[in-house]
């Protein structure tokens, strides 16, 4: 039978020693800091392209109808509300949060969760119908500048793609996120209950 | 003082606790190292807005509670059963039965509440009360309590393990 002192003294008596330097963990901050600093800029750099790639042919292109010209504009603001939501994530992400107290933590990540949830469904099938209008507007234009069955395979491929996106690809990833996420907010949930300050 | 060799000398001054605490929360060395590294890295980040504070260890435990905390949220991993070699160094017979008993205490550790492991990692460490409490979150009075049926279960679970 063995003490609470005892079981003290087998814990210092432990030589376990961390394998990480102080110079391990600065190499991987700059690596860290590098990587995600360049893909955020790289991504920044793709929908602005994207975007000026747009406004040019905007510009340039002869665009007659008011319903070509209300595609352009939701395009661009799909695109620029892309960027701002990009720009949120990596902000909430570096967000120092870890000084808060555990329970006020662990009610951050449980917040986080669930608007990153919100973000991927909800506002994500908000952006597909808007991309969606964009695009039934355009084609209205096309179908007068060019042939019956340009106007045709434009629009099937345009609506395969987004069908496939949506009802494929997007429900595969919900349900893989919302298991997970559930998961993940029961043991969110279990640990706040083990940091409320009562004596129970 | 350049702010490398600030952080030099934190890190030296407390890895050694902070890895016991990520590897009494995990039970696995290597992600003991990992999320010990992801406190560390966290401290540098934030070393000049605590350069002049008195308690430093205070606030990198806090950063490792919340890094331990926000580990399981990534993926439910539960505690290994079998605990990796290099717990200890093997200095002979005397000390294989040393390595024994600390892999027993890590696995009973194992066996505790999040919250527990933490706590008791802490008080294993001998950190002042009022420091454990400010680190958790969780007053004083309160604290006391619970530190005392943590230690009873421990005690109760290492001792059970032994007689088996």
């Amino acid at each position: 039978m063995k003490d609470f002192e005892a079981l003290k003294s087998i814990w210092h008596d432990q030589v376990a020693l961390p394998k990480v330097s102080h110079e391990d963990v600065l190499k991987k901050v700059r690596k860290t800091r590098n990587g995600l600093a360049s893909r955020l800029l790289m991504e920044m750099i793709g929908m602005g392209i994207f975007v000026a790639g747009l406004i040019y042919v905007w510009i340039e292109s002869p665009f007659k109808m008011w319903t070509t010209h209300l595609a352009m504009i939701i395009f661009i603001a799909c695109c620029i509300y892309y960027i701002i939501a990009q720009i949120g994530n990596y902000r909430r992400i570096n967000h120092n949060n870890l000084l808060d107290k555990p329970e006020v933590y662990i009610k951050y990540l449980t917040k986080y969760k669930h608007d990153r949830y919100i973000f991927n469904t909800r506002k994500y099938s908000i952006y597909s119908i808007f991309c969606t209008a964009g695009f039934i507007l355009y084609f209205i234009e096309i179908a007068f500048i060019t042939s019956f069955w340009v106007t045709v395979i434009g629009i099937v491929l345009t609506f395969l793609w987004i069908g496939f996106c949506y009802f494929v690809l997007m429900r595969i990833y919900i349900k893989r996120e919302e298991a997970k996420l559930e998961e993940m907010i029961q043991n969110l949930e279990r640990l706040h209950k083990q940091f409320e300050d009562t004596d129970h | 003082m350049s702010k490398e060799a600030l952080f030099k000398e934190i890190f030296q001054a407390n890895s050694k606790k902070i890895y016991h605490l990520c590897y009494g929360y995990t039970g696995d060395d290597e992600t003991a190292n990992d999320l010990m590294q992801e406190t560390f890295m966290k401290v540098w980040q934030n070393l000049d807005k605590f350069r002049n504070q008195a308690l430093i260890s205070t606030w990198i435990y806090r950063i490792a509670v919340n890094t331990c905390l926000s580990y399981l949220r990534v993926e439910k991993r539960q505690p290994k059963d079998e605990l990796t070699e290099n717990i200890i160094e093997t200095r002979g017979e005397e000390i294989s039965d040393k390595n024994e008993q600390v892999s027993a205490l890590y696995k009973c550790i194992a066996r505790l509440e999040e919250n527990e492991r933490i706590i008791i990692t802490m008080v294993l460490d001998e950190l002042p009360y009022a420091e454990i409490a400010d680190i958790s979150g969780i007053s004083e009075g309160n604290l006391r309590v619970k530190i005392h049926r943590i230690k009873q279960k421990l005690t109760e679970l290492y001792n059970r393990h032994e007689r088996f």
